[in-house]
């Protein structure tokens, strides 16, 4: 009698901390989903700018048809991209083309005195602003999940019921792989 | 340091418990001290001369007047936090962006990207239009968030800089302590709050003024022991957590400690609107010396923590010494989010439409205007068929109806002309064309070049110093100051003019000096706050206004 009652608290002890752990990880994985979202809205706000810094850019660039086509294909081939490391590749490719195309509307003062250029231009620092924190956002969330399900003992639960590590969205941007500069 | 939603409600159930208890604590300690005073007056008022006796009020009494402090807290707490957002913000002199200006539009594109890292809780941006440097973030019970700077900062930090100060507030937020900070300034605003209706009042009633003037010094002393032990709750130590989460979410301590470093050498807006509530700005608005010191005392009194301490662990990390900081900083130029435009007519509304460049030059007044594209003269109904005009690039004077393409001019718009509509130049009736200078939207006559801002705009024109101005501009400004005794004595015998038309409102405008000190003549709607600036008038009044130190260190005064 006393043994069987041991054994039901026993139970019912480790069947709630199973349960917790299970919710956690759930949750920890809703969230990464929800930042993934939050990626994807960004992404597609920069494939909406595109089409009309080009169109606002093209009158006064036509010695520079060269840059305005790279962007474009970049585009849509960042749009068409599906997977997480092809859109990865893609965004990347187009990320450096547009600054090639920014580093061109440099050169032009007429362009630099274009309020809407400027507009436009602010427009898509912020959206790439915007991606790059999205994407610092889900990386911390991916760790924070692949973290969970590795440590003892939440790996338990987790092989248990068949929790996989997450990807991260890496981006293979030079500048930001190189340690940071100490400026002096 | 981890941070989630789940522990910020947790947070704040904490700060809603801590609070109230205090609240009815002091409270009751208050009323219980009242009661004791006059319990034993009356008692005292009995007893033969000789039996002093001390009397502690029976529990009855005790226990009536700790429901009565209950009551009172509730009431204070429900009054505080009720509306607690749009108060606040009212307290502080915070207004919500203006969509049209570029300047705020670029800041709100700041907080979006600081309410992306933090995970994508929407943060609402506002401004105070102050020249001082500062930022705040207010914070309710309904998940509501805002982050607010002034325009001095927007003006003077670049990119970079500001992101880090915004990220700073979505440190506060995150943490919930700028929830903590903005009830607790709540609860001590009220009392502001009652303490001017009181005076309001006061002044219409007069008479039974010795019982109101009784309750405005027990009111003034409550709110002052109150405003001061809510000081207690404020820990210093918040800053710094909020500094090491903005350093997580923008991975940037170099940038933050350049923002402090700047803001901490400019005025940060004491003695300006809001600047008592100083636990909710990124530094104290007062220059303190109780911040700047770390000891026990300091830690329990001061909201702030030293900003030297602060940048040097903001520094720390990005592995950089302070001597380098400040060189880096003396040669500092940010890049502005406006286009650099020259005050002439728009040469961008020009570039824009370069492809069908036909411009003309009209004569009025004994004078060429222009050139001007014929969109623009469609706009200027002031135009007259018989008009002297000339074609860019040739000297052919003719009349405005020989010449072709001007010709539909007048046949469309015969019936429109010199009518008062709104949006029309007080001067010469055409319609405004609504315009960006210095990235605030304003209104401008593309005939007369005259200018009307509206109520709030000019604040800004001055604070932002992206404009370029005019040998001319400067000139006129300088015989302006150099002659302003003499506007000053004329001035006083005119009576007032009241003659052009405001332009969003169709009343008369009052016509004044801006201020004694800057005597430029505009127009001023006293309905609406419009000023009407005639050409020119508002580049010399900035031109006066960013330069005020060289006009007015002795040279001129």
């Amino acid at each position: 009698m006393q043994f069987s009652l041991i054994l039901l608290a026993f139970i019912i002890v480790l069947g709630g901390w199973f349960f917790s752990i299970y919710n956690a990880l759930i949750r920890l994985k809703v969230r990464i989903n929800n930042a993934w979202a939050q990626i994807d809205v960004q992404l597609k706000r920069r494939h909406d700018l595109i089409p009309n810094l080009v169109e606002t850019v093209k009158g006064y660039m036509q010695y520079e048809k060269d840059t305005l086509e790279r962007v474009i294909k970049a585009r849509s081939q960042a749009v068409d991209a599906s997977g997480l490391k092809d859109k990865a590749q893609a965004e990347n490719f187009l990320t450096q083309t547009l600054r090639s195309l920014f580093a061109v509307v440099e050169r032009y003062p007429d362009l630099k005195a274009n309020q809407n250029v400027l507009k436009l231009q602010e427009e898509l620092t912020s959206t790439e602003n915007k991606i790059a924190f999205a994407r610092q956002y889900y990386n911390d969330e991916v760790q924070r999940f692949n973290t969970k399900i590795q440590v003892v003992p939440s790996n338990l639960v987790a092989n248990a019921c068949g929790f996989t590590k997450k990807e991260f969205f890496e981006i293979e941007d030079k500048t930001e792989k190189e340690t940071p500069k100490v400026k002096l | 340091m981890p941070f989630s939603f789940i522990e910020i409600e947790e947070n704040k159930n904490r700060v809603i418990a801590l609070i109230l208890t205090f609240l009815v604590l002091f409270y009751f300690l208050t009323a219980y001290f009242l009661l004791i005073v006059i319990e034993n007056y009356f008692a005292s008022s009995q007893l033969r001369p000789g039996e002093a006796e001390f009397f502690f009020p029976p529990f009855t009494h005790v226990l009536s007047v700790l429901i009565i402090a209950a009551l009172a807290a509730l009431f204070h707490w429900t009054q505080s936090t009720s509306n607690l957002i749009p108060r606040m913000s009212m307290a502080v002199g915070a207004l919500p962006i203006d969509k049209k200006d570029t300047y705020h539009q670029y800041f709100k594109n700041i907080v979006d990207e600081v309410s992306v890292a933090l995970g994508g809780r929407p943060i609402e941006a506002m401004v105070i239009p102050s020249g001082s440097m500062n930022a705040f973030s207010l914070q309710d019970f309904n998940r509501r968030a805002v982050i607010g700077i002034t325009e001095g900062l927007l003006s003077r930090l670049n990119r970079a800089q500001i992101e880090a100060v915004v990220a700073h507030e979505a440190g506060h937020i995150a943490a919930a302590d700028s929830l903590s900070a903005t009830v607790i300034c709540s609860l001590s605003e009220i009392y502001e709050e009652i303490f001017t209706k009181l005076r309001a009042g006061l002044s219409k009633t007069r008479g039974r003024g010795v019982v109101i003037l009784l309750l405005v010094f027990i009111l003034l002393g409550i709110m002052n022991l109150l405003s001061k032990l809510l000081r207690y709750f404020i820990s210093r130590q918040r800053e710094y957590r909020a500094d090491a989460i903005a350093v997580r979410l923008t991975r940037n301590p170099l940038s933050l400690a350049e923002a402090l470093k700047l803001i901490s050498k400019h005025w940060r807006g004491s003695g300006a609107q809001g600047a008592r509530m100083e636990s909710i700005f990124i530094l104290n608005p007062k220059f303190n010396e109780l911040d700047e010191r770390e000891n026990t005392l300091s830690d329990i009194f001061s909201t702030h923590p030293p900003v030297s301490r602060r940048i040097k662990i903001l520094l720390d990390m990005a592995h950089l010494d302070e001597k380098t900081l400040e060189e880096n900083l003396k040669n500092f130029r940010r890049a502005s989010p406006v286009a650099k435009i020259q005050f002439k007519p728009d040469a961008v509304v020009k570039a824009e439409s370069e492809t069908q460049s036909k411009r003309w030059l009209i004569y009025s007044e004994q004078k060429w205007l222009g050139p001007f594209l014929l969109d623009e003269l469609t706009q200027m109904r002031g135009i007259k068929p018989e008009q002297w005009v000339r074609r860019e690039g040739q000297e052919a004077t003719i009349c405005a109806f020989q010449d072709w393409d001007l010709r539909n001019l007048f046949k469309k718009g015969a019936e429109k002309t010199g009518k008062d509509e709104k949006n029309s130049c007080p001067n010469c009736k055409t319609p405004l064309q609504a315009l960006n200078y210095e990235g605030t939207p304003i209104l401008k006559c593309s005939y007369c070049e005259g200018i009307f801002a509206e109520q709030g705009k000019i604040s800004r024109i001055f604070i932002r110093k992206d404009a370029t101005f005019s040998e001319n501009t400067k000139r006129l400004a300088e015989i302006l100051i150099n002659t302003k005794d003499k506007f000053r004595v004329k001035y006083k015998d005119s009576k007032s003019v009241w003659i052009l038309k405001c332009p969003n409102c169709m009343r008369k405008m009052r016509r004044q000096f801006f201020i004694y000190s800057y005597p430029v003549e505009i127009d001023r709607c006293i309905h609406c706050q419009g000023i009407w600036f005639d050409k020119q008038e508002l580049e010399i009044l900035q031109y006066i206004f960013e330069n005020k130190e060289q006009f007015f260190s002795g040279k001129y005064f």
